[in-house]
């Protein structure tokens, strides 16, 4: 297994080309064009209905791999399918790829998503997580945390808070699957790179969740994408590990964490959050932190 | 070549096993489960050895990778009923879209709410206009040879279309009837090998399902001329058949239609009933024919036509209901007959929904009052179960 140590080890292949119709600094759209440098050429993406759908727009695709959109909930299954056929005909040396965004994943998605888990099918998804249903907009998902205002969840005078819910935890959801399960930010994109070679070795499932900010959405400046993800990173609001075999793996510790201030500042969908809401969410992190401090390196789920 | 007794669900599994699909995703839903149970048990006997035997989690998650294997050049083989069909419903549209040659068995079963476990066609017609091929068999025999005709017709470079073939849940699916099993040699010589046009391998970067925006139309249109183009297929291909297995199908299935003033619409296994009543009104001396919907896409206007042109009054006998509407069929035979110069008159009679019984007595009744109907030469629209009030 190749294994990068720096980002001058990754490759210089690009399976993505200039011009597509995803917006300026997308989280997602950059996520995929790293992904592919690891995952290379012979490979299918399978899409579910979202922003990404919009890449390939008759007749033109920035892609130079295979791709196949079928709908929003089924992704996983019809990569079961995908996967199943290559084999059949002879072609297991392509890398089966799921890249699906979270609502797509957390919410409507799930059961398929569960059931090729379940059976450890040979695929590797990969979460493009906005924290919402981007393409239709930027409305209310399951991924969506705390304190995040969004389309169909938004601060009013009766809620001020914005999304009242905390979001499902779906690492550990899939790390309970005994499969492997990963965070993996654009700021670490030799660590998310390296999380795609170890999914490829594998002879089952991988599930890989990016944080891919949307511009749009969270409402930031588009330069600031890299930024924002490092910034998740630092403040605890997107720790960087991963569950194999039930265990627990810390790739990013830090003594301390960032305030998440500098985090919230930077996006409009938490402007106006009150100071109540802030706390509540930093506690929300503070746990979390502690529980993967604790675990790490034990049996998680 | 032997025959024996099975089941419209065996005959369906039977008939999946000789065509050698590479891929066969399954979920399980009464009463198409005997289906899949018995490729499942065949699968783990070693006896389908090219082929993998998948399990989903819904019938939504069966079609979609149905849709991935087919899109990788894979011959694929599903089955389902009711509630799964609807489930699947969605990507029924983009399995058709794609152009991708699946083929499933349907086995008809009636619609929640209340829930029912018996037969009407509701299920099977809802899927009308996905763009599937739709065949319906009247009998376990025919159950098997359309499966292995819906290949080749599905398989066609000019159609390049999934088919669903349906039968009568309970009535076929758990019913033995003697079918006669050709022999792989035999199936051999009629299924080529399927050599896909357009897939995915390593070596060649292939989109499957973009968006297309002013184009949408162009596409949609495509459809519509395979399924059209599907017609003449299915012709050559029940020559074909009937050279190599010595059974004769035909575009629509005529019975005692010679001299036929009154004729009966029907489909599926209630045809045989029909039959039967038929038989014996004769020997009264009335001039009774049937006409049995085989092929219901591509609509095959021109054989129904030809058949009817003699007709003198026609009782559509719809086993399903769009509510607030009628019978599903009863629309598209007037449609049909609407610009013949002359045009027999054409009754609705709604029958047999959830397994309502379909027995001989009231095939007659329906007769009798299509005679009426002709003597006054008023048509109607009848539930014939119920009285609408």
């Amino acid at each position: 297994m190749q294994e990068f140590k720096s980002i001058k080890d990754l490759p210089e292949i690009e399976l993505f080309t200039g011009g597509s119709s995803a917006c300026a600094g997308c989280g997602g759209t950059m996520g995929l064009k790293l992904a592919l440098k690891a995952l290379g050429p012979k490979t299918i993406i399978v899409n579910a209905s979202g922003c990404m759908t919009l890449l390939p727009l008759y007749p033109t695709t920035p892609l130079k791999v295979s791709w196949i959109h079928n709908a929003i909930e089924n992704a996983s299954s019809t990569a079961a399918g995908v996967r199943h056929g290559l084999d059949m005909q002879g072609h297991d040396d392509m890398n089966v790829v799921v890249y699906a965004g979270d609502g797509a994943t957390y919410d409507i998605g799930f059961a398929s998503l569960s059931s090729a888990a379940v059976k450890n099918e040979r695929i590797i998804y990969i979460c493009y997580n906005n924290q919402s249903y981007g393409n239709t907009g930027f409305q209310w998902s399951s991924s969506t945390p705390y304190g995040s205002e969004t389309k169909t969840t938004p601060r009013g005078r009766e809620n001020q808070i914005g999304t009242t819910f905390v979001q499902k935890d779906m690492i550990k959801i899939m790390g309970a699957h005994r499969v492997y399960a990963a965070s993996a930010s654009l700021a670490y994109p030799v660590d998310f790179l390296n999380k795609i070679e170890r999914a490829k070795n594998r002879k089952g499932f991988s599930y890989i969740e990016l944080l891919g900010s949307c511009t749009a959405g969270w409402n930031y400046d588009s330069r600031l994408t890299i930024k924002m993800s490092k910034l998740a990173v630092h403040s605890g609001m997107w720790p960087l590990y991963e569950i194999e075999e039930g265990i627990l793996n810390l790739n990013k510790d830090f003594k301390e964490l960032k305030p998440i201030e500098e985090f919230l500042e930077l996006q409009g969908r938490y402007k106006k959050l009150p100071a109540y809401g802030v706390q509540k969410l930093r506690s929300l992190i503070n746990q979390h932190w502690t529980e993967l401090k604790e675990y790490n390196g034990r049996r998680y789920v | 070549m032997k025959q024996t007794l099975i089941t419209g669900n065996e005959a369906a599994a039977w008939g999946a096993r000789l065509a050698r699909p590479q891929y066969i995703p399954s979920f399980p839903i009464t009463p198409q489960t005997e289906c899949i149970e018995t490729l499942a048990r065949w699968g783990a006997d070693g006896e389908l050895p090219n082929t993998y035997f998948d399990r989903l989690e819904s019938e939504h998650s069966v079609m979609s990778a149905a849709v991935g294997a087919a899109a990788v050049g894979n011959r694929v083989f599903t089955a389902t009923s009711s509630q799964g069909l609807l489930l699947m419903h969605e990507v029924l549209y983009i399995a058709a879209g794609m152009r991708l040659p699946i083929v499933m068995a349907t086995i008809s079963r009636g619609l929640s709410a209340p829930v029912t476990l018996w037969s009407d066609h509701n299920d099977f017609l809802d899927q009308r206009d996905s763009g599937w091929l739709m065949f319906h068999a009247e009998n376990n025999q025919e159950v098997l040879d359309m499966i292995l005709m819906a290949y080749r017709v599905a398989e066609d470079h000019k159609v390049l279309l999934p088919v669903m073939v349906n039968m009568d849940g309970f009535v076929l699916s758990f019913t033995d009837e003697p079918v006669t099993i050709p022999s792989f040699e035999m199936v051999d010589k009629f299924l080529l090998d399927y050599t896909p046009e357009h897939t995915i391998t390593p070596d060649r970067p292939v989109t499957i399902g973009a968006v297309a925006l002013d184009e949408y139309t162009f596409f949609r249109a495509q459809n519509h001329v395979a399924a059209r183009n599907a017609l003449g297929v299915i012709e050559q291909v029940q020559d074909e058949f009937e050279k190599i297995f010595g059974r004769n199908y035909d575009l629509v299935d005529e019975f005692m239609m010679d001299d036929a003033e009154l004729v009966l619409i029907t489909q599926g296994s209630m045809s045989t009933t029909t039959k039967a009543a038929i038989k014996e009104m004769r020997a009264d001396g009335i001039k009774v024919g049937l006409l049995r919907l085989r092929i219901i896409r591509p609509w095959p206007a021109s054989a129904i036509k030809e058949a009817l042109k003699n007709a003198r009054a026609i009782a559509v006998i719809d086993r399903n209901v769009a509510p607030g509407k009628g019978g599903i069929m009863f629309p598209e035979i007037v449609e049909t007959l609407y610009y013949l110069e002359s045009r027999p008159l054409i009754s609705s009679f709604i029958v047999g929904l959830g397994g309502n019984p379909q027995t001989e007595e009231k095939i007659k009744e329906i007769t009798h009052k299509l005679m009426e109907d002709l003597e006054t030469g008023k048509s109607r629209v009848e539930w014939n179960d119920v009285e609408e009030s």
